[in-house]
């Protein structure tokens, strides 16, 4: 587990835009501007419930994703910890389970009602604007699967626009030895955080259903 | 940058790098330097992180990753390797039908022709 800790290290820098925010899983990651990057979630494969119980139902938690990390997080989070079960349930039966992959400001994101993701700046938007994304690249649900060539055709996905902020600040400092130059700024990427309503219009579409 | 601002830059700095300004600001500006680049190295490395989990993934199924590559570009699916790598890792079973949409589109160069192997006979000396 060492390597795979390690490189979630390295890939827990990443991506402040590709955040999406996972109901179970409070871990933080710190975020820098980078493009198309994004957690691999799952941290510690052997041991996920432990990680995932613990912070459990924080307001606004946000962490890599993976559904099935959280059908797992969900079961186990029962048996360890019967104070907070009532909590538990309530909010799965809250969460629909289907997924979406969607594409926003040329990046793609895995995307799951009821969480958060950052975008690039969109600069039209205000807060509390409905949104509607209309590359959705694929449809998942627990029995089906919708794979788009190259979007699933009248797919949509709502979400609301709740905070036009920016990233935390970078430090960009170029040097040249024995030169005499060196230039050291500041910079902080305009994002966009949009919380993820529903996912619509897939339902005509050609599906790909596996036997399981 | 002032003394402040470098120490605190400086934190986990081994020895008097992290102590000491005129060791530390040195650290401090390759530190920055290497963080300029890693930025630009970062992408590279998390594409050179996911292409082989994509690999594993479809070889799990009899695919290896170049036919998958292929035969997803044939279908004109534009799924990239960052999502490819977490369905492959979370979504099993989207995974198997992006791997069997593949497989149909591209099942593979089966002209390939391998080089004969020479078998070796020795002699036991």
């Amino acid at each position: 587990m060492a390597s795979s800790s390690s490189t979630l290290a390295l890939c827990s820098s990443f991506s402040a835009q590709c955040k999406v925010s996972h109901h179970q899983n409070p871990l933080t990651f710190p975020s820098k501007s980078s493009i198309s990057l994004f957690k691999p979630n799952s941290l510690k494969l052997a041991s996920p419930p432990i990680l995932f119980t613990k912070p459990a139902f924080s307001p606004v938690p946000k962490v890599s994703e993976s559904e099935s990390a959280l059908i797992e997080a969900e079961f186990d989070e029962r048996a360890p910890e019967p104070a907070q079960v009532v909590t538990a349930t309530k909010e799965d039966l809250k969460r629909e389970d289907i997924y979406a992959v969607v594409m926003v400001g040329s990046r793609q994101y895995i995307v799951f009602p009821g969480r958060y993701i950052y975008t690039q700046r969109l600069k039209g938007a205000n807060v509390d604007d409905k949104i509607v994304l209309n590359k959705v690249l694929l449809v998942g649900t627990k029995t089906t699967t919708y794979i788009g060539k190259p979007i699933v055709t009248n797919a949509v996905v709502h979400a609301v626009v709740e905070e036009q902020g920016l990233d935390p600040k970078v430090v960009v400092f170029k040097y040249k030895k024995k030169k005499n130059y060196r230039r050291n700024i500041g910079h902080r990427q305009p994002n966009t955080r949009i919380r993820i309503i529903g996912i619509t219009g897939y339902q005509d579409y050609p599906v790909t259903t596996l036997d399981s | 940058m002032n003394k402040n601002e470098i120490f605190k830059l400086a934190k986990g700095f081994r020895g008097r790098a992290k102590n000491c300004i005129k060791i530390a600001r040195e650290r401090v500006e390759k530190a920055l330097q290497y963080s300029y680049r890693d930025r630009r190295n970062k992408k590279r490395d998390m594409r050179a992180l996911w292409i082989p989990r994509i690999n594993a993934g479809t070889c799990q199924h009899g695919v290896n990753y170049g036919n998958f590559m292929h035969g997803l570009m044939k279908e004109n699916i534009q799924l990239n390797r960052k999502v490819l790598s977490e369905l492959s890792m979370h979504e099993p079973y989207s995974f198997k039908a992006l791997v069997n949409i593949s497989r149909n589109a591209f099942p593979g160069n089966k002209n390939v022709v391998l080089p004969t192997r020479k078998v070796d006979v020795s002699l036991n000396v």
